[in-house]
């Protein structure tokens, strides 16, 4: 007993020498060096390769993160956010929507969104073209959306579906992705040639709701801000407008709260103003969209209101960890190459499983301990490139020496 | 020794007060829902906030859904009156840490068993590709179409066409189609009337359906409750009408079949399975019996 023990704690101590026995020679430093050379190269190629590699379509819009909303329950330790309300205005004409704000700015709301665009007169009924805009003049506090449109090289900005100007506050309800990607990020201050500022919609709320919050928020209005979800659309008090105007539901609270008025679904398969997040059950592949845009903008109006704010590694710090881990695993995989070639394949499967596993909880638990973002699709990349890319260089490593006699650990090719 | 006492006392009292002072909002609700506080009932209205000495008042055909302690969302949707100190349990959130879900999840997704359409066809072959119209997915025997009933063992049964586990029983009063007087999901495609005899009372009629739940079933069936004196008076004219000598399991036969045909279903299990105990040598009682059972889901 007391040999066997012995012999696992010689193992144990052997261990790390898999690792580093060959961390410092010159093959391990240049092979990894040659798969960040094939990731540049390949990147560079001005054609879309992978238009018919569905792998890489099916990552497209993957990320590691995901997992934390969809399986992992990150969403399970937020409350009912009581500082907002949303009402479902379901397929309300202007004049109902008009009676709706004036029941609701008759609670005292502090701020009321209506996640509507308005594009045109109603010809066939301009009376509800008048109830609404003498309701949005007597609103003051009522925050409405527009669409911003872009020209020239995008730097020109007009917005639309802001017919009624009558004295309301208006925010872009622009989500800056392609309407079938996961919606991650939004620009809480977007800007045009003139440096004239155009809040988001979720932007103005914040301002008019909390100035604290405000001044946070303007303080990242140079990128995009990622957004950190927080709650599913359960955990907003939605009011129905059956409810609101025949008084079921208890008034105190939407005096001083947040009022989004905005369209939720209410059958599964309706996907009327619906979009993807990372929230969703699936977070690869096909799906349904999951979230309607009010619960996006009532989740970004959290973030801003509790400074929950996501914030990123720098690019460079992602690569650098893409380095190491490349480095280590090259010094791995070469060791197992030149020493016990016969198992190098069903150890660097095994290895690249397990690290992708281990390396994908790291960005997880970075994510879910300090909301810190650790952009782990290049270790990813690297960790599954190293096997391909040792047998170029043993290729490459072999020609050189017999050329020019280059100093390799690789004397013979393996295969 | 005494301090330690005080203390573990205190910290007890102070759990024991946080245990009880869950918070309960109303979420959303349906129906007629309504909240008792301090011995006063009014109307239930959403984003309304109870403590846990309230009671929620839940009419037949209403439910409504709660949130605890700002976390724990559930849903009542069976008629009574409930006091919420009573869903302490419903106020428990998992606590599993994301570490603790991403190794759960690895794990299961590791040892999770491959399928495919060609091995496992009752899994993959329920995906259709049209749209439904009035299709009722639910059957129910011509035969049960009108049940009287004065006690005793008997259910009411169904068939489905859809590969589903729960079905809804609804239990209308006659007068009142849309909101059902009793509901209930079962997991089986029967029910004993003993289930809900307790609601019912002597001598009135009452509607009936089943549906795959979550979808509706506009077919109704009758449902006599009749009464003891009622069942005992029609008993005593078929017994009357004997026209030759028969023995005790010949006659038990005949008002088995007699009653059977009075849709007393019932009471004439009960005297096929007389007949079949009393004569278990005569094939035609046991088969009888044997059908009977199998007609109407007798297990």
């Amino acid at each position: 007993m007391k040999q066997l023990h012995k012999r696992i704690g010689q193992h144990v101590r052997r261990f790390p020498r898999h690792f580093t026995k060959y961390l410092y020679e010159r093959d391990t430093i240049f092979a990894t060096i040659w798969v960040f050379i094939f990731i540049v190269v390949l990147g560079s190629i001005p054609l879309n390769l992978s238009v018919l590699n569905p792998l890489k379509l099916a990552l497209k819009d993957f990320d590691v993160s995901d997992m934390t909303y969809s399986e992992l329950g990150k969403d399970m330790n937020h409350a009912l956010d009581k500082n907002i309300v949303i009402v479902n205005i379901r397929h309300e004409d202007r004049e109902g929507l008009a009676l709706m704000i004036d029941k609701l700015a008759s609670y005292k709301p502090k701020v009321i969104g209506l996640d509507a665009l308005f594009y045109k007169e109603d010809e066939e009924n301009p009376v509800k073209d008048s109830l609404l805009a003498a309701t949005i003049k007597r609103t003051p506090n009522l925050v409405l959306a527009q669409k911003l449109q872009f020209s020239n090289k995008g730097d020109t900005i007009y917005t639309t579906g802001d017919h009624f100007k009558s004295g309301a506050t208006f925010g872009h309800v622009n989500f800056f992705t392609d309407s079938l990607a996961t919606i991650r990020f939004f620009d809480p201050f977007e800007r045009n040639y003139a440096d004239s500022m155009f809040p988001a919609f979720s932007s103005r709320i914040v301002e008019q709701y909390n100035d604290t919050a405000y001044r946070k928020l303007l303080r990242r209005n140079k990128d995009k801000v990622y957004i950190n979800y927080s709650r599913h659309q359960q955990r907003y008090l939605i009011i129905t407008p059956e409810e609101l105007m025949l008084d079921k539901f208890e008034a105190g609270q939407l005096t001083g709260k947040i009022i989004l008025m905005g369209y939720i679904s209410e059958q599964p398969t309706d996907i009327e103003d619906r979009f993807f997040t990372p929230m969703n059950e699936r977070f690869i592949g096909k799906s349904v969209p999951d979230m309607n845009g009010i619960v996006i903008h009532a989740n970004i109006i959290s973030m801003a209101l509790e400074d929950n704010y996501i914030n990123k590694l720098p690019s460079w710090a992602n690569w650098l960890v893409a380095i190491l881990l490349c480095w280590l695993h090259m010094s791995f995989f070469i060791r197992y190459y030149l020493e016990n070639h016969i198992w190098f394949h069903l150890v660097a499967k095994l290895a690249q499983v397990f690290s992708i596993i281990l390396f994908s909880y790291l960005a997880i638990a970075l994510f879910d301990w300090f909301n810190l973002k650790l952009d782990m699709k290049y270790s990813l990349i690297v960790i599954v490139m190293a096997v391909d890319v040792i047998y170029f260089y043993e290729a490459f490593a072999v020609w050189m020496h017999k050329k020019y006699h280059y100093h390799t650990v690789f004397h013979q090719k393996h295969h | 020794m005494k301090k330690f006492l005080l203390l573990s006392a205190c910290l007890l009292g102070i759990y024991l007060l946080r245990a009880q002072d869950n918070g309960f909002l109303i979420y959303s609700y349906k129906g007629n829902i309504a909240v008792i506080e301090n011995k006063v009932e009014s109307k239930a209205k959403v984003g309304k906030m109870l403590n846990s000495a309230a009671s929620i008042k839940v009419a037949a055909g209403g439910t409504v859904t709660l949130i605890c302690n700002e976390a724990a969302m559930f849903s009542i949707s069976k008629a009574g009156t409930y006091t919420l100190s009573s869903f302490g349990d419903s106020c428990k959130v998992s606590t599993s840490s994301v570490s603790a879900n991403y190794v759960k999840y690895v794990w299961a997704q590791m040892t999770k068993a491959g399928s495919s359409p060609g091995s496992d066809r009752k899994k993959f072959m329920n995906t259709v590709g049209a749209v439904s119209r009035s299709v009722n997915n639910i059957w129910i025997d011509p035969r049960l179409d009108t049940v009287n009933y004065s006690g005793g063992e008997f259910p009411l049964s169904w068939k489905s066409y859809a590969d589903v586990k729960d079905f809804e029983f609804s239990l209308f009063n006659t007068d009142n189609t849309t909101s059902p007087a009793f509901k209930t999901v079962v997991g089986k495609l029967k029910i004993p009337i003993q289930n809900f005899a307790a609601k019912l009372k002597t001598g009135n009629t009452y509607l009936w359906t089943a549906a795959v739940k979550g979808e509706n079933n506009d077919e109704l069936k009758v449902l006599n409750y009749v009464t003891k004196e009622s069942f005992q008076s029609t008993l005593a004219a078929l017994k009357a009408s004997a026209g030759a000598f028969e023995n005790a399991a010949e006659e038990a036969y005949r008002l088995g079949f007699l009653l059977e045909d009075a849709h007393y279903l019932a009471e004439a299990y009960q005297y096929y399975s007389k007949a079949a105990t009393l004569a278990p040598d005569v094939p035609l009682y046991r088969s009888t019996l044997m059908s009977f059972k199998k007609d109407y889901e007798i297990k």
